[in-house]
């Protein structure tokens, strides 16, 4: 595990779900200070109702560092509608000065199953293990073909990165994307 | 942008413990949770007795739940008895009581 720097001492991790975005705020090493699921409704441009709440979040938090998933990697499977959105909250978070750091599902999962063995439902599992005081009680039950994907499952999307960002080598990875 | 403690860690605590904020303002004697959103939007300081009947309702002293809030508090303290220690004579023992309080953060 590498030295924290002081500017990253606080993190907030965002993950976008189909409803809105999970969003995880992590101080120090292992502190979850806040968690939660916005979700945005109606129709029309989602994103463009995703983004307020998500400077509201960044405004409030002020954290050193802005955690999100690499949409555009090679290999992800996001929506184009999450392809565009992961840019449009760097730039906001970037107008406040937030450093923000992209991860791809396969760096993410990378570091936190080194066997390379995962699912949604076991990466959530060892999230809610990492805080069972906070997230034990939200984790969802596994999912079946026939179910959507749980709302709150953004959360723990959310949780990992920060987690990802702690836990990576002190030698980073080349392939992350850091602006 | 630096990340200092925030104001109070009223969200943290209360959603560790599942509860909604009008759970917790009935706890604190208030009707709605309208002003246990502003306390944790730091958009309003509690009171006193708000703030131990939060020290009670989440088990955490207050300059926990209100760490931001104390270290900036504890900062102004410290410049106050700097001062004073400053303006105090050499031979006065007040001086060696405002010098320990001003060091008590280097403890």
């Amino acid at each position: 595990m590498n030295t924290l720097h002081p500017n990253e001492f606080r993190v907030l991790a965002i993950a976008p779900v189909t409803r809105g975005f999970g969003f995880a705020v992590l101080e120090g090493q292992d502190t979850l200070v806040n968690w939660g699921v916005k979700v945005v409704s109606g129709k029309g441009n989602k994103n463009a109702k995703i983004l307020p709440k998500a400077e509201e979040l960044i405004t409030h938090y002020q954290p050193g560092v802005l955690v999100l998933e690499d949409a555009s990697a090679k290999g992800s499977l996001r929506r184009p509608r999450i392809q565009r959105l992961v840019p449009q909250i760097t730039k906001v978070a970037k107008a406040s000065n937030v450093n923000v750091t992209l991860f791809s599902r396969d760096q993410v999962t990378k570091i936190l199953f080194p066997d390379g063995q995962w699912t949604k439902h076991t990466l959530a599992e060892v999230v809610a293990r990492q805080f069972p005081e906070q997230l034990g009680s939200k984790l969802p039950p596994k999912r079946t073909a026939a179910m959507r994907e749980h709302y709150q499952m953004g959360i723990f999307d959310a949780v990992a990165l920060a987690l990802a960002l702690r836990l990576r080598k002190t030698k980073p990875d080349h392939s992350e994307a850091v602006h | 942008m630096t990340s200092p403690q925030l104001s109070n860690y009223l969200v943290s605590n209360r959603k560790r413990l599942a509860l909604s904020q009008k759970e917790v303002a009935f706890l604190l004697g208030n009707k709605g949770g309208a002003k246990v959103s502003r306390y944790e939007r730091f958009d309003r300081e509690p009171s006193l007795e708000t703030a131990l009947a939060l020290e009670v309702i989440f088990q955490r002293s207050a300059s926990e739940l209100f760490s931001g809030l104390y270290q900036k508090v504890e900062q102004e303290v410290i410049e106050r008895a700097k001062t004073l220690a400053s303006r105090t004579d050499q031979g006065n023992p007040k001086r060696q009581i405002f010098t320990n309080i001003a060091n008590k953060s280097l403890n």
